[in-house]
């Protein structure tokens, strides 16, 4: 029986402690906004944040994050929300200002590796309020275990909505 | 139940029967009036399995559903073009297109792929709501007791005679039936006929602005229908354990470690051997332990990717007949231009003679193939698929369980983009879920790993053409010969299914039909119109290793984003730039002088003015000096009724063959531009794509099979690498035509970038990818 904080509730689940936290996640847990990508923490589609890092689920054992504090995709909206209460909503609540910047930008083309990218843009605003292009080019390239990989080429929409949601978020 | 009298819509039948208080609908059915002959790889099929559901169906509500065969992978059409188009033509709201159905073989019609959403898929669309309109137009006039004439539509109420109703009233406490007349296209799947009056481009309200794709918010908040999330009851997780070549047959399978897997199961069909478990990761691990302790045959029948080169010039072209016919509508060449274009090359001033060379790709999606199967005990079979040609898909199962297409029902869910790799009905775990599933009774799910997705999967065909261009005294072209060399790109045959020796169609092989499934046709129109004489001929051959395999399977191939046009369009205007070159001209300024189509002519000027292209000759003044070299290079490309041009700008290294694309400028024309923000979009990601796929990508491989397992094996693009991207938007509403917008981009910057390298450094690159390791060595001769 492993005990982990996911998105903000005390969770028990009776998987083996080696069993990679995606797994946990998305079968014991049902929560499926991080996706099986490559399994070897090499394209960041798997991607969640613990205590408030961007971590490869894939490869992360669910033991490893006892302790701490882990956010998926379906976290975010409360996560911005328990920071900034009601105040700080930029956008309809049920969004966090990342996830409103990602549609009002129309960023996903297939989608698939959006949450990678939503989850790093997360990490990178809450330490870097307002980046500048390059500070976002180098957190998803080289700031984490690999760069985040899209297929569909959706790189030039994602720069735009990281933008975007800096300025709601600064709103 | 009262019924009326049929009444005849332009050709369609709409039938009437009046119900019981409160329900009522105009659904939208399909007559079969005629079908296409010939078409490639007849699967089994049945015309009645085709026919399923109603592509628009109008509630009593008001409310419009849009049941398309097409699915979404990363398009977005369906949920953008397509509700604005039916808007338009319904002329009603787009907020009253409340729902859109995709690619579920019991609940849509047949779309054929998703490889023609626009251009020639979206007649489909644009008809079936013309033809609905003209129905309810019809019922309109009658309840409203005025001419048709005199009746209007707007927003979702007729007006006529002084009295008005809307289109929920119209339907309701009514089963109407419209009756369409189709034609079966085979694997393009069904094709609308007849012409029913369409909306005047001038009157549309929706076609030509932006709105949002109305699946974008479920995707970004983990609430989409993604197909990895799948979940059936009592179903099985399934990892399989792959040859360990290409040509390697089953000598003895690995057994579970019941102490370390104790839910654990291996199944073996033939050369399939897959784990089963009730748990994903144990299902993974065991798999691993299984694979471990499997025996397979020895095998050696691949030239390797250093060889690849010469090994293709070895290929058995001579037995599949040449082609010298387009794929867009093209007529096919005089039967006298070959001798036209030899004469006028041997007649010319200079000559241009040069080869290009093109390796294989991976479509590489970014999550690995993957399904859930359903295979009842009364051979019923649900496949939950993600794939670009749901009724295709279908039919392959079918054919391999040996049983009628309507016994097997495939529904759609949101993926990752396969970029081609599923147009022929199976990206790879489908086939393998349904075996299983029917051979331990139980759902089961499918899921490759990343090394097998890259490993087993199919590819972009490698490919490389041999080009003369004559040139006259004045440094104009005279003369054009093309000779085009590929694979056979279109082997469909489930791998699964394959390596379980179940029923398939046939592997790709030659023949002298010259719709052979081995033909290589000409797939890149000409379209410098002052060059009269112009020969190209597309040759094709059998798959490489295919026939040394014994599992037959090879390197296997498949259509990939732009299928063919980027082989041959790429050596063309690569050929062009040198071409420009040898006359001493600026490549953008030579293009123009030989392009007689105003809208070849127009995307050029676009990126011209769009990049601040300054003519002048080529390569740049002072070209070779410094370490960092800068140039800049354009390309043209034609497709489906869409006009495209290119210009990239590059910064080269010359210490280390480095290429870094700085800035892409591309201009294109479809006609008309139905939704310029998700175009922008799709054009933004085809660029980033192209660069990608001229900077990075070669698929390796050794005599025994794919060595490529990861990315870093085979990398792609990342955000570091990410050129400035500037799409300019030619909207031309009074060509009244959709060209095709989602493809064709990622085909473009390959030769700009090779002009730009050009034009940097002096130097001519002939093949793809530009790596430092081609590059340097070039830059140091």
């Amino acid at each position: 029986m492993i005990s982990l904080t996911v998105n903000g509730v005390a969770r028990e689940v009776a998987s083996s402690p080696d069993t990679p936290l995606l797994y946990v996640l998305r079968n014991d847990l049902g929560l499926t906004g991080p996706q099986f990508g490559c399994g070897l923490a090499q394209c960041g589609a798997c991607s969640v944040l613990v205590d408030g890092r961007e971590m490869r689920s894939c490869v992360t054992p669910a033991s490893m994050a006892v302790g701490h504090e882990v956010t998926t995709l379906e976290g975010l909206p409360q996560r911005w929300a328990a920071k900034h209460g009601a105040a700080g909503a930029a956008g309809p609540q049920d969004l966090h200002p990342v996830q409103q910047a990602w549609i009002e930008e129309q960023t996903p083309l297939c989608g698939f590796c959006q949450n990678g990218m939503m989850i790093k843009a997360t990490e990178l605003l809450e330490t870097t309020p307002a980046p500048s292009t390059d500070q976002i080019k180098a957190a998803f390239t080289t700031g984490g275990p690999s760069p985040h990989l899209c297929r569909c080429g959706s790189y030039t929409a994602i720069i735009d909505a990281v933008h975007r949601a800096a300025a709601l978020m600064k709103a | 139940m009262l019924q009326t009298a049929d009444r005849d819509i332009h050709g369609a039948t709409l039938s009437r029967r009046f119900l019981l208080r409160g329900a009522g609908a105009l659904t939208v059915g399909f007559g079969l009036v005629g079908g296409l002959a010939g078409c490639v790889n007849p699967p089994a099929a049945t015309v009645a399995s085709k026919l399923a559901s109603s592509w628009i169906k109008v509630g009593p509500d008001g409310t419009v559903a849009v049941h398309t065969g097409n699915s979404d992978f990363g398009q977005g059409t369906v949920f953008t073009a397509y509700r604005q188009i039916v808007a338009d033509e319904l002329y009603t709201t787009i907020e009253a297109i409340t729902t859109v159905v995709t690619g579920d073989t019991d609940r849509t019609p047949d779309g054929g792929g998703s490889y023609a959403l626009l251009f020639m898929g979206s007649p489909n669309i644009r008809k079936a709501a013309a033809y609905t309109y003209q129905a309810l137009l019809d019922l309109a006039a009658q309840k409203l007791g005025a001419p048709r004439s005199a009746v209007t539509a707007e927003d979702g109420v007729f007006r006529g005679g002084g009295r008005s109703i809307g289109y929920g009233d119209l339907v309701r406490d009514q089963a109407l039936s419209l009756t369409i007349p189709v034609q079966d296209m085979g694997p393009m799947g069904l094709r609308i006929s007849g012409d029913p009056p369409t909306k005047p481009v001038s009157a549309y309200k929706y076609v030509g602005q932006s709105f949002d794709n109305t699946a974008t918010a479920a995707r970004v908040t983990a609430r989409a229908d993604w197909i990895t999330d799948v979940r059936l009851p009592g179903m099985l997780h399934a990892r399989m354990v792959r040859p360990r070549t290409l040509g390697s047959t089953l000598v003895s399978a690995g057994t579970v470690d019941k102490a370390r897997f104790p839910g654990a199961q291996v199944v073996v069909k033939g050369n399939l051997v897959a784990v089963v478990s009730p748990n994903e990761w144990e299902a993974i691990q065991a798999a691993q332990s299984v694979a471990d302790g499997t025996r397979w045959t020895d095998w050696k029948g691949l030239p390797g990717h250093e060889r690849l080169p010469e090994a293709l010039r070895g290929n058995d072209w001579a037995a599949t007949p040449v082609s010298h016919e387009g794929f867009f509508g093209a007529p096919p060449q005089a039967a006298d231009a070959p001798d036209r274009a030899r004469r006028a090359i041997a007649g010319a001033a200079r000559t241009l003679k040069a080869s290009y060379f093109m390796p294989y790709l991976k479509h590489a999606p970014i999550g690995p193939t993957i399904a859930v199967a359903d295979v009842r005990p009364d051979g019923t079979t649900t496949v939950h698929a993600h794939n670009q040609n749901a009724q295709l898909l279908r039919r392959a199962i079918a054919t391999m369980l040996g049983t009628a297409p309507d016994n097997v029902v495939v529904r759609s869910y949101a993926g990752p983009g396969h970029y081609g790799r599923s147009n022929g009905g199976v990206s790879g775990a489908e086939d393998e879920a349904v075996i299983l599933s029917k051979e331990l009774g139980k759902p089961v799910r499918v899921q490759w790993m990343r090394d097998e997705d890259i490993q087993w999967s199919t590819q972009q065909a490698a490919a490389y053409s041999d080009i003369e261009i004559g040139l006259d005294a004045q440094g104009r072209m005279v003369g054009y010969q093309a000779d085009h060399f590929m694979p056979a790109m279109g082997d469909t045959r489930p791998i699964g299914a394959v390596l379980a020796g179940l029923p398939t169609i046939p592997a790709p092989a030659p023949s002298t039909d010259p719709s052979a499934p081995t033909v290589n046709r000409l797939w890149d129109d000409w379209i410098y119109g002052s060059v009269k004489d112009v020969s190209q001929t597309g040759h094709g051959g059998s798959q490489i290793g295919q026939a040394a395999s014994p599992l037959k399977v090879g390197l296997r191939d498949q259509s990939m984003r732009t299928p063919g046009q980027f082989q041959q369009n790429f050596p063309r205007e690569a050929a062009i730039n040198e071409a420009a070159a040898l006359a001493g001209a600026d490549p953008l300024a030579f293009r123009l002088a030989h392009a007689t189509d105003p809208r070849v002519k127009g995307v050029l000027e676009a990126v011209r003015d769009a990049s601040g292209w300054q003519t002048r000759p080529t390569p740049a003044h002072g070209a070779g000096q410094g370490d960092v070299l800068r140039g800049r290079g354009v390309s043209n490309l034609y497709r489906e009724a869409s006009y495209w041009s290119c210009v990239a700008e590059v910064a080269v290294t010359r210490s280390t063959g480095v290429v870094k694309v700085e800035r892409i400028t591309l201009a294109v024309d479809p006609g008309i531009v139905i939704n310029p923000k998700q175009l922008k979009r799709q054009v933004e990601g085809g660029v980033t794509m192209g660069v990608s796929q001229a900077l990075f990508e070669e698929v390796r491989f050794d005599e025994s099979g794919v060595t490529s397992r990861d990315w870093s094996s085979y990398p792609i693009l990342t955000m570091a690498d990410l050129p400035e991207i500037k799409v300019v938007l030619l909207h031309k509403p009074e060509i009244g035509v959709y060209g095709s917008g989602s493809e064709a981009a990622n085909a473009l910057p390959a030769a700009a970038i090779v002009g730009a390298l050009h034009d940097a450094t002096g130097v001519f690159a002939r093949r793809l990818p530009l790596t430092p390791a081609y590059v340097a060595p070039l830059l140091s001769t």
